[in-house]
């Protein structure tokens, strides 16, 4: 089980995993071992609220992570609404792998959440890359 | 006595039940992870078994909010991240608990009348 724990916790952000990881995966260790006094019907309860808790939490990482970024993204956009062709391919493949991701999650699709997280994370640093091409032109501060 | 609601509650959203606990469990003295667990479980008799998902969702949400913050606490084998409530987190907190006492008296006190002849 702690493996598949730990294969789970491939779905969070990686923002989430690098301040949390660690620490989430000493506590499910300390609360198995609690299980393991409890006895095997509370421990089946137990596995099945730590793996469906994962799962929600990953997505619900995910969205806040989405909803981080908008505010974010439209603050650092021209007054007129315009930004270059290639900013907004990327921003919107960042946006598509995102939701692509959290529907993944949703439908228990886990390798392929994987896949797209590591698609994501290349497409956030693409559009890294690119605000700072633009940055002084439209006024960005990055 | 007559209960004066401060302005903020009216504007604020009812806590979600994980951060109500959490936040009420940090109320008396900072935590790690697997006691906040163990003490929400105790909070609740027994109804509330956090994951540890649900937890650091939860913990993250109020690390950014600044309603609580991270600290490392000694413990008896080793150091381990623990959480406390800041000034801001403690204030939040009495206002919901505020919000929930006024409700509380407001439901009893209909039932009341209600059973009144």
């Amino acid at each position: 089980m702690k493996r598949t724990y730990q294969f789970l916790l491939l779905l969070y952000p990686r923002g989430h995993r690098d301040q949390f990881a660690d620490e989430m995966m000493d506590v499910f260790e300390e609360a198995s071992a609690e299980g393991r006094e409890r006895g095997w019907a509370w421990s089946v309860r137990f596995a099945f609220s730590e793996m469906t808790g994962l799962v929600g939490g990953a997505a619900g990482a995910w969205l806040d992570n989405r909803r981080a970024a908008a505010p974010a993204v439209s603050a650092q956009t021209p007054a007129r609404g315009w930004m270059p062709p290639e900013l907004a391919d990327a921003q919107e493949r960042v946006d598509a792998n995102i939701a692509a991701m959290v529907h993944a999650i949703a439908n228990h699709q886990f390798e392929r959440a994987r896949q797209l997280s590591n698609l994501e994370r290349e497409a956030r640093e693409n559009l890294r890359v690119l605000r700072e091409k633009y940055g002084d032109e439209y006024g960005m501060s990055l | 006595m007559r209960h004066v609601i401060p302005q903020a509650t009216l504007e604020t959203k009812p806590l979600s039940e994980p951060v109500l606990l959490i936040l009420t469990s940090l109320a008396a003295h900072p935590r790690h992870g697997y006691a906040l667990i163990q003490d929400i479980e105790l909070l609740s008799a027994g109804r509330v078994r956090m994951s540890t998902g649900t937890l650091f969702g939860a913990l993250r949400r109020l690390l950014e909010d600044g309603w609580i913050e991270r600290f490392e606490q000694e413990d008896t084998a080793r150091q381990k991240q623990a959480y406390r409530l800041t000034g801001v987190g403690r204030r939040q907190l009495e206002l919901e608990l505020d919000r929930m006492k006024l409700l509380t008296r407001a439901g009893f006190a209909r039932l009341r009348a209600s059973e009144a002849p």
